[in-house]
């Protein structure tokens, strides 16, 4: 499915490229001297663009240098409210993003809930992180890792709106295993992941016990994690031997018996979560990962045709596992699929993947092996031919809205609700597949109501975001089809399109030549809405 | 109770269609002739033997097996610690069905599930047990895929675009609404369906935001244009204009309390907003003939006793709620609950279960033969089971949803026959 974009010759690269890699443009990217987009050799731009955005500073130290994020993050204040309750008081007051930096020892409490405090403090550290990502994809120059760490989060979904325990581990899994790892090498990542409070508590690996092991993270980890639903071989169930390549030792694909080894293998990794050890001994409860040998199944095993020799030292079947999936072949495809599509395409040219995919592969031990696999896609001809092939998701229409009508984004409760509504929720999708990146999930009727609502709430500022600094783009009266013409030029860049220009004024019942004087209230209204108007068109919608 | 010439009709040709034992899309001339009778009825009714039809899918992998169960099956009883079991005795013991399927079985219902038991002794309910996918997968997404695809194969998931309610409704579409789903992503077994429409609440109205400007501005902005976003655009803008003028509103112009029949209740769960819904948008009488439905939450890997119960609850509150409120539809409405597959039958050590393979189905309605259990019960001994660990499926989902569609099952569900089950009354 493909939505062609009527004038495509008109839609700049920097704007294409800055829509994929970035949340959106700002007017200054696109003026920016250095900045040439109209230039045939456009990459240049591009690739000096990516050697900065690439090399951004540790992630885990916070957001050094970028004063813009820190300021916002410093400044943020999300109202919480609750009645008294059995053991609290009643609460009604704008906090800041206390939770933020603060480490699971801390936070585990609201997951333990002792002491036991009321439903909204357990659910804040995931609101807190939400305002933090939207207050980072407006803010941030970090841009490129911003929209990376989004891909990385539903990759490696979890759901925080559930569970007050994924709720209390979000802040550190954002922090120190997304963020950290969201440029950095696949394997080190997902063995974060494989290791983090909030994949322990939501795939439920921290109640594995060898004799019946949960599945839950194994199966996941090999269909969504790593080698991909293409991979899943079930009509071969437990015949490992007929599974092509085995009997070599790097099976094509894997089958339901790999997967109960593999959760066998996981047995024993868990969480320092109060749980009884036998007798009177109980693990601390501080929410830390940890290896209760006592757990884990230290039998032979089998995964994905090689032998794991019983009683291994401790954590190294899992290790292997690890291994195995992150050097398979399917990994590299599955996951760079997943990457060129939240890059390029919903459909990515087969071509591009398996460029991604030898890049991949290629740098499985480099440290940034992620951030060479990011620079290869971007760079690639497929990538600067490919139009108008994504629609925008709640998060980016918000957010490349703000960053194009130059909103100074505060990121309040009402505006968080707004998203949730649209059916972005951050850090709330149920499923481990995380939001869906397909053009069709978003279309839905009730979903195209809620984004036309985000557009005009932003632009009238209806939720205490933040105004349009109207005077500095309209200084002066000017006419409406110049006022529609000049907010198409600052959303997106590029030459205005007549459809667009005529159909908002139709719509607003204005003549071409009304005057619209900014500094009025009824001028300022109409610029207003006439921002959201453009945003609501087409190609603002689509990236 | 009144039968209409049509169901009079329908029901002398599925009644036929039994004796002959011959599938329903064996039989083009037959089906062509269930049009006819359709269209000779002159109804504005759905032309489907089951009517209206709305489909609850439980997403996760629903355990059936702690939802109804042969309580007093020794295999049973072995395989699960009585946590995970519906229980013969006891305070939590379950509630006993009459059924034929395996009489010297004690298949009960979870204790949670009292409404549906109400509904099966009111013969309003049957329950289809051993249904679901004939492809083994145990992948959630995939199994999802397959069964709103309506198929069976994964090699054919590549080349089925569309879903099976949106084949079945892509001919002689009624109405101005034709199907809902409740999620706010499009349904994918309406996928391909164009004038389908995704409201997952009709609380706070569907009118776009802005007033009539904006509504100006948008009509006129999508007018045109063969993209896939204008063309949702401008789905989304007829079809929220249809059932938002349809809506009650106050004297203020906000839309009223929704005002259930037949003393209905609707919980504030993910089942009874979306019941609730459908319920509203069904008595607009814009010609709604399918709706779509997700509850999640059945997922149940570690700890299932509190989950499956508070899950199990509210799912039958809400059928029960929905059910009072649309009695009125009688025969020209169903409902049936699905699930991508069953759990596994033996549980795990976080006191869960994992994936499994045969699940239940169950449906509801005024057409329904209910009171019954139905398909052929495998047994739970190792030796029956599928792969030696799971509920086999000895009935095809196919079977069943076939039977609720009629004649247009060729086109949802492409190559399969299968001898309708009596699911429906004759």
């Amino acid at each position: 499915m493909g939505g062609a974009v009527p004038n495509p010759s008109s839609v700049l690269p920097a704007v294409i490229a800055l829509n994929r890699l970035a949340f959106g443009p700002r007017p200054a990217d696109l003026e920016a001297a250095s900045f040439q987009p109209d230039r045939p050799d456009s990459q240049d731009w591009l690739a000096h663009w990516l050697d900065r955005q690439l090399s951004p500073p540790d992630p885990s130290s916070g957001d050094h240098d970028d004063p813009e994020v820190e300021r916002h993050l410093a400044a943020a204040k999300l109202r919480i409210r609750y009645p008294a309750g059995d053991g609290w008081e009643a609460v009604d007051e704008d906090r800041p993003l206390a939770c933020l930096g603060q480490p699971i020892e801390t936070l585990w409490p609201l997951a333990a809930n002792r002491p036991a405090v009321a439903g909204p403090e357990r659910q804040r550290p995931r609101l807190e992180v939400a305002a933090a990502t939207l207050i980072r994809a407006v803010h941030s120059r970090w841009q490129l890792r911003e929209v990376l760490v989004d891909f990385w989060h539903n990759h490696f979904n979890v759901n925080a709106a559930g569970e007050p325990a994924v709720a209390a581990a979000l802040p550190v899994y954002d922090r120190a295993v997304i963020r950290r790892h969201a440029l950095g090498n696949f394997r080190a990542f997902l063995e974060a992941v494989a290791t983090s409070s909030a994949m322990q508590v939501y795939l439920n690996n921290r109640s594995s016990r060898a004799g019946s092991a949960n599945e839950n993270y194994a199966r996941e980890l090999f269909e969504l994690h790593t080698l991909g639903s293409g991979a899943y071989l079930n009509a071969l169930y437990n015949r490992w031997r007929d599974v092509p390549g085995a009997l070599r030792g790097s099976p094509d694909g894997y089958i339901d018996q790999d997967v109960y080894e593999a959760a066998r293998a996981f047995t024993g990794w868990t969480l320092e979560d109060g749980a009884g050890l036998g007798g009177d001994t109980k693990l601390p409860v501080t929410g830390r990962f940890t290896y209760v040998e006592g757990w884990h199944d230290g039998y032979q095993k089998r995964v994905l045709g090689r032998e794991f020799d019983p009683f291994q030292s401790p954590m190294a079947d899992g290790h292997r596992v690890l291994d195995l999936v992150a050097d398979h072949p399917a990994t590299a495809r599955h996951v760079c699929t997943a990457l060129c599509r939240r890059l390029v395409a919903d459909d990515p040219p087969a071509g591009l993947v398996a460029l991604a995919a030898r890049v991949w592969t290629e740098n499985r031990s480099k440290p940034d092996q992620i951030a060479r696999v990011v620079r290869a896609i971007a760079l690639s001809p497929d990538f600067a031919q490919t139009r108008a092939a994504k629609v925008k998701r709640p998060l980016e229409l918000v957010a490349s809205f703000a960053r194009g009508a130059g909103i100074d984004l505060a990121a309040t409760n009402p505006l968080l609700g707004e998203l949730d509504g649209s059916g972005q929720r951050l850090f709330g999708w149920p499923a481990p597949t995380g939001h869906p990146d397909r053009m069709e999930a978003w279309l839905g009727a009730s979903a195209m109501r809620r984004r036309w609502g985000l557009l005009l709430g932003l632009a009238e500022n209806r939720w205490e975001t933040g105004a349009i600094d109207l005077a500095v783009r309209f200084p002066a009266p000017l006419t409406a089809a110049a006022a529609v013409d000049r907010w198409q030029g600052i959303l997106q860049g590029g030459e205005p399109e007549p459809a667009t220009t005529a159909a908002i004024l139709s719509g607003m019942g204005l003549a071409a030549d009304a005057l619209l004087a900014p500094g009025t209230k009824a001028g300022d209204d109409r610029l207003r809405r006439v921002a959201a108007f453009v945003a609501m068109a087409p190609r603002f919608n689509q990236r | 109770m009144t039968i209409s010439r049509r169901g009079v009709m329908r029901g002398g040709l599925a009644a036929g269609l039994g004796l002959a034992g011959g599938g329903l899309t064996g039989l083009p001339g037959i089906r062509s002739l269930a049009f006819a009778a359709d269209a000779s009825a002159g109804s504005s009714s759905p032309g489907a033997p089951a009517g209206t039809l709305v489909v609850v899918f439980l997403r996760g992998g629903a355990d059936m097996l702690a939802l109804v169960a042969p309580a007093d099956d020794p295999d049973y009883r072995a395989a699960r610690t009585p946590e995970l079991r519906v229980m013969a005795e006891g305070a939590r013991a379950g509630i006993r069905l009459e059924q034929t399927l395996a009489p010297a079985l004690d298949f009960r219902l979870h204790p949670d599930a009292a409404p549906l038991a109400e509904l099966y002794a009111g013969h309003q309910l049957a329950i289809v047990h051993a249904a679901g996918l004939t492809d083994g997968t145990r992948s959630h997404f995939v199994a999802q895929d397959l069964m709103e695809r309506g198929i069976a194969r994964e090699e054919d998931l590549a080349r089925t675009g569309t879903g099976w309610v949106a084949r079945w409704l892509s001919e002689g579409e009624e109405g101005r609404v034709p199907a809902i789903g409740t999620a706010s992503a499009p349904a994918a077994s309406l996928a391909g369906m164009g004038g389908a429409l995704a409201v997952p609440d009709l609380r706070g109205g569907l009118a776009p935001p802005g007033g009539p400007q904006a509504a100006a501005v948008l009509a006129a902005l999508y007018r045109q244009g063969g993209g896939a976003y204008e063309r949702a655009a401008r789905a989304a803008l007829d079809g929220l204009a249809t059932v938002d003028g349809r809506l009650p509103r106050e004297a203020g112009g906000k839309v009223a309390a929704y005002d259930a029949e037949g003393g209905a209740v609707y919980e504030e769960t993910e089942a009874g907003r979306a019941l609730q819904t459908v319920a509203r948008v069904l008595k607009m009488d814009i010609g709604l003939r399918a709706a779509c439905v997700d509850v999640g939450g059945w997922d149940t890997h570690e700890n299932q006793q509190g989950r499956f119960s508070n899950a199990v609850g509210q799912l039958s509150r809400a059928i029960a709620a929905f059910h009072a409120d649309t009695r009125r539809y009688d025969r020209d409405l169903t409902v049936v609950v699905m699930s991508e597959f069953g759990r596994r039958l033996r549980g795990n050590r976080s006191q869960g279960t994992d994936h499994g393979h045969g699940g239940a189905m169950m449906v509801l309605g005024g057409r329904v033969a209910g009171g019954r259990m139905l398909g052929r019960w495998p047994g739970l001994a190792s030796h029956q089971l599928d792969r030696g660990v799971d509920l086999a499926v000895t009935t095809d989902y196919r079977t069943v949803l076939s039977e609720l569609i009629g004649p247009s099952a060729a086109r949802s569900f492409p190559g399969f026959q299968g001898a309708p089950l009596g699911v429906l009354q004759g």
